[in-house]
C-alpha cells in the first residue's frame, strides 16, 4: 500500500510541473495557417518593441472560427477569407469597428521540386492523379480553388482527384513528401519551402481577402487593438510584402 | 514567441495527466467500491455506460463534451457566468483525458474490490466498524494493488489522448497542445523529424511508465498471502 502512496505523490508532483499552462497577460492570436511566418515574425518583433508576448495558434480559418464560436479564449482573429469573419461579426463576437481587410495573396499549383510535370493551364489539373488542397468544404483555400475552377467549369471533372487536408499547409506538406503529384495553395506558402516549385500562377481567380479583427471575448482589448493596428501599420505591411502577400493601401 | 520545445510540451503533458488522473481518482474509487457492492440491473447499466468512453470513438466523446460546454450551451453558460473558461483552454485538455481514462481506473478498481473476501468485510462490520472504516481499514489494504494499476493505466491513457482533446481543446501551442497533439501537428505540416523526435520521448517515457507499473504491482505470488 505504500507503493500506492508513492505513485500518488510521484503524479501530486508531475502535477506542479513546468509553467502555468496559460501564462499571464500574452495575447492568443488565431491565424489561418498561411500567415504563419510573418505572424511569428511580428509577434516577436512586437514584443521586442512592447514588451507584450504574443502567442499564436495556427490552423484554417474555417477551423479557428469554429473554437472561437464555441468560445475558445483567443483575442485576435486572423483569417484568410471575409466570409468566416462575417460570420463572427454576425455573431457579434467580433469587434466590428476595429476590423481590419488590407491583405490579399494569389493561388498557385505547386509539384515537388524534382517533378518534371508541365501545368500550362488549368485544364491540364485534371490529367493529374490526384491534386492536394484544403478542404473545399471549409477551409479558405479550398473554397477560393473551389470556386475558381468551377467558374472554369472544371470542377466537376476535378473533384474526384482532390485530397483535401486540414489546411493550407497540409497539402503543401503532402507535396513537400511526395504523397501527393500536386497541390493547389497560396504563393506564400510555395515560397517558405525549396522542396516544391510553383507550376502554375493563378490570374484572374476569385479575389483573396484576409480580415483581422479583435474579438469581443477578449480580456485585453485595448492590447488586442493595439496588435491589429500594428499589424495594419507600416510595419506589418513590411512583414507581409517581405513573405509576398499582396498588401492593399490603408483606407481612408 | 517561439514554438514551444520539447521540454516544454512534455512537462504540460505531464502535468494535465498528472491532474486528470488526481482528479478523478477519488470519484473513480468511490465508484469502483459501490459497483463491487451491488448487483442487479442498475449496476450493469452503470457498468455500460462507463465504458462507453473505452469503445466510443474519442472524436465521439469530445462533440459531445462540445456541445455540452459551448458558449450557448446550458452547461457553457453556468461556467460563463461563473467567470470559468473551460473549451480551448488547459483545462479543457484535463477534461477530455479525465472522462477517457475514468474507465481504465474504475474496471481494475472495481475487480480488485470485487476480490476482497466478503467475510473479511462481514468481520469488519462485526467487529464494529462503520461503512467507511472497513472501507479503509479492510477493503483499501487489501485491494490496494488494483487500485494503483487502475492508476497508472488511467495516467498513461491520460498522456496520450488526442481525439476527444483536439476537440475541446484545440491544438494551441503552449497551452492544450500536448504530445499526441504537437505530433500531430508537426506531421501535418511536414516537419516530420521533429514529430518523430516526439514519437521518441513518447516511447521512452511510455516505457517508463509501463516497466514501473509492472514492479510497483508485482510479486502478488510473495506478498498477498502474507
Amino acid at each position: 500500500m505504500r507503493r500506492l502512496v508513492v505513485v500518488l505523490l510521484a503524479l501530486v508532483s508531475a502535477a506542479r510541473l513546468g509553467a502555468a499552462p496559460d501564462p499571464a497577460p500574452e495575447l492568443l492570436v488565431f491565424g489561418a495557417a498561411s500567415l504563419t511566418e510573418s505572424l511569428e515574425d511580428l509577434g516577436r518583433s512586437y514584443a521586442a518593441k512592447t514588451g507584450q508576448r504574443v502567442a499564436f495558434s495556427f490552423g484554417a480559418s474555417s477551423d479557428l472560427a469554429r473554437q472561437i464560436q464555441a468560445g475558445a479564449p483567443a483575442d485576435v482573429f486572423f483569417s484568410a477569407d471575409t466570409a468566416k469573419m462575417d460570420a463572427l461579426e454576425k455573431a457579434g463576437l467580433i469587434r466590428a469597428a476595429t476590423r481590419r481587410e488590407f491583405l490579399s495573396n494569389a493561388l498557385v499549383v505547386v509539384v515537388p521540386a524534382s517533378a518534371a510535370t508541365k501545368i500550362a493551364s488549368a485544364s491540364d489539373l485534371p490529367g493529374l492523379s490526384r491534386v492536394a488542397v484544403g478542404d473545399p468544404a471549409a477551409v479558405p483555400v479550398g473554397v477560393y480553388a473551389k470556386k475558381w475552377l468551377t467558374g472554369l467549369g472544371l470542377w466537376e471533372k476535378l473533384e474526384p482527384k482532390i485530397v483535401p487536408t486540414l489546411d493550407v499547409r497540409a497539402a503543401l506538406a503532402a507535396v513537400e513528401s511526395g504523397a501527393v503529384p500536386a497541390a493547389i495553395v497560396y504563393r506564400t506558402d510555395a515560397a517558405i519551402t525549396k522542396s516544391v516549385r510553383i507550376a502554375y500562377t493563378v490570374e484572374n481567380g476569385p479575389e483573396i481577402l484576409y480580415s483581422v479583427a479583435p474579438l469581443n471575448s477578449s480580456k485585453h482589448p485595448s492590447e488586442a487593438d493595439a496588435f491589429v493596428a500594428f499589424l495594419a501599420g507600416p510595419a506589418g505591411r513590411e512583414e507581409f510584402e517581405k513573405r509576398g502577400f499582396l498588401v492593399r493601401p490603408p483606407k481612408p | 514567441m517561439e514554438a514551444p520545445s520539447d521540454v516544454s510540451i512534455l512537462l504540460l503533458t505531464l502535468r494535465v495527466a498528472a491532474i486528470a488522473t488526481l482528479a478523478i481518482l477519488p470519484f473513480g474509487i468511490l465508484f469502483a467500491w459501490r459497483l463491487s457492492r451491488r448487483a442487479g440491473p442498475g449496476r450493469t447499466l452503470a457498468e455500460t455506460a462507463l465504458s462507453l468512453p473505452l469503445v466510443l470513438p474519442p472524436t465521439a466523446v469530445g462533440l459531445l463534451l462540445l456541445e455540452a460546454l459551448r458558449r450557448s450551451g446550458p452547461l457553457g453558460r453556468l461556467l460563463d457566468g461563473m467567470g470559468i473558461e473551460v473549451l480551448f483552454t488547459w483545462k479543457a485538455v484535463v477534461l477530455a483525458t479525465a472522462v477517457m481514462s475514468f474507465p481504465l481506473l474504475v474496471r481494475p478498481a472495481r475487480t480488485a474490490f470485487e476480490d476482497v473476501d466478503p467475510r473479511l468485510l462481514a468481520m469488519g462490520r462485526s467487529l464494529g466498524c462503520g461503512p467507511f472504516a472497513v472501507f479503509r481499514r479492510v477493503a483499501l489494504p487489501l485491494a490496494w494493488r488494483g487500485l494503483l494499476s487502475g492508476t497508472l493505466l488511467a495516467f498513461s491513457r491520460a498522456l496520450g489522448e488526442f481525439g476527444a482533446t483536439i476537440m475541446i481543446a484545440g491544438n494551441i501551442p503552449g497551452r492544450t497542445q500536448t504530445m499526441a497533439l504537437a505530433i500531430f501537428q508537426r506531421t501535418h505540416i511536414g516537419q516530420d523529424e521533429a514529430a518523430l523526435r516526439l514519437v521518441g520521448v513518447t516511447v521512452a517515457l511510455s516505457f517508463a511508465i509501463v516497466w514501473t507499473s509492472e514492479i510497483v504491482t508485482r510479486r502478488r505470488s510473495r506478498r498477498t498471502e502474507a
